[in-house]
């Protein structure tokens, strides 16, 4: 068919109306597709027609389209994308609520966890220490004793006994003396108590002057002595609480003269 | 109308947001067809639904090739409300044409509704109602050249005189469209 019969005839008008049967309607298509020019004459027409029905438009109430929108789905493969999308979100999201809340449960618990351990620790900490001074000591005092022993012990050891004058009837105080290893070890354990402002202290005689052995501890029975060399005697006073430079005679308490 | 090619593919990937969107923007035009055509509110909007339901379902038939989408979604709408038109004829013929006259006078339809807007209502009287049967209430010109009562070829006449002349008057509106367009 040619352009020209196709144009004085109105088909492209007819054709585009819808109003041409099949075998026309192919006719028509295959003009179209022929002729370049025919068929910038056709788009012509559309976008007019088109453009006129868009001037003409209107408006239909918004329930349709969303009936229209409801009623593709079952038809569809897309919807069942679609539905399965918030449930695959509600399952996701349940997930995660479930994690979040497993989290938080077990953060809580171990935040509890980390007070308690921390809490322990420093138990822990504070015993060790205490422990620590404990053992500090007990080996000072096992030194201490073990020294106290060992000169108690020595076959070279002497044992005087200091017994209490008139100013100290019940009390005596034992003394262990070793020339060899210049030591010298007291037992205390029977001195009469003094008050806090007193301390006894002991004293050696070298030809009639009193040297300065140490002031006897309170808190102990067994304790070492300053050695002195060529005494001739021990001897304990009363002096006032730490101690004195030079010995209250009228108050010796105890004496023995060493061999 | 060239960004409708990639929303007319997704529409044929079945793609409900593309179907929305082509909705939006040619259910109008459409529906006024419908509704010239059936002149019954009720029944336009069933037929409306109808041709967009068939546009979702045979988008794939649709050739870009042969045509415009608002053609051919256009050829959809008539062919449905012309299927109802004619299954309603025979019973009316057949059985009693006072059901036709009073269904014509009885149309339960806002006249704003049949009213044309636009470039076209400046046309001429004769080009006007031309168009109006052919294009708006869907008559095949043949039908269309009895009702205005000229011969054939003169009708033929007829629209593509009407048709040459809502060119002229859409390419001074482009034209001018442009001029405001450059001007700002």
């Amino acid at each position: 068919m040619d352009k020209k019969t196709i144009l004085e005839n109105g088909l492209l008008e007819q054709y585009l109306l819808g109003e041409l049967n099949a075998k026309e309607r192919e006719q028509i298509e295959q003009a179209l597709a022929s002729d370049t020019e025919l068929k910038v004459h056709f788009d012509q027409l559309e976008q007019d027609f088109e453009t006129l029905g868009l001037e003409n438009a209107i408006t239909p109430p918004p329930f349709i389209k969303s009936q229209l929108l409801k009623n593709i789905k079952p038809s569809s493969v897309a919807p069942k994308v679609v539905e399965m999308q918030p449930n695959k979100t509600k399952f996701y999201f349940g997930i995660a609520a479930s994690i979040a809340a497993f989290l938080l449960v077990s953060s809580f618990w171990l935040y509890n966890e980390l007070n308690t351990t921390k809490q322990q620790l420093q138990t822990v900490e504070t015993n060790n220490t205490e422990l620590n001074s404990t053992i500090e000591s007990l080996n000072q005092k096992l030194n201490a004793n073990q020294y106290l022993y060992a000169a108690i012990v020595h076959p070279d050891t002497e044992q005087y006994i200091l017994k209490g004058n008139a100013l100290m009837p019940e009390g005596k105080v034992v003394s262990y003396v070793n020339h060899s290893t210049k030591s010298v070890v007291i037992n205390t354990e029977r001195l009469p108590q003094l008050d806090a402002e007193h301390d006894y202290q002991m004293w050696a005689d070298i030809e009639g002057e009193m040297i300065n052995m140490g002031v006897i501890s309170k808190d102990t029975n067994l304790m070492a002595m300053n050695y002195i060399d060529h005494a001739e005697s021990l001897n304990i006073t009363i002096e006032p609480a730490g101690g004195n430079d030079h010995p209250t005679v009228e108050r010796l308490v105890t004496n023995v003269y060493l061999k | 109308m060239q960004n409708d090619n990639r929303l007319i593919q997704q529409l044929q990937q079945k793609d409900e947001r593309a179907l929305s969107l082509l909705y939006d923007k040619y259910a109008g035009a459409i529906y006024s067809v419908i509704l010239k055509m059936i002149r019954d509110e009720g029944k336009a909007q069933n037929l409306l639904q109808d041709t967009f339901m068939t546009v979702w379902e045979k988008a794939e038939s649709y050739d870009a090739s042969k045509g415009r989408f608002y053609t051919w979604v256009y050829r959809i709408a008539k062919n449905k409300v012309l299927n109802v038109l004619r299954k309603t004829d025979p019973l009316i013929q057949t059985d009693d044409f006072s059901v036709y006259n009073q269904k014509e006078d009885a149309i339960s339809i806002d006249t704003e509704y049949l009213e044309l807007n636009g470039a076209v209502t400046k046309l001429e009287a004769h080009h006007k109602q031309a168009i109006e049967l052919v294009y708006f209430k869907g008559m095949t010109h043949r039908e269309a050249h009895e009702v205005m009562d000229v011969p054939l070829g003169t009708f033929k006449s007829y629209v593509r005189q009407a048709l040459k002349q809502l060119r002229d008057s859409y390419a001074k509106m482009l034209s001018l469209l442009l001029l405001i367009l450059n001007a700002l």
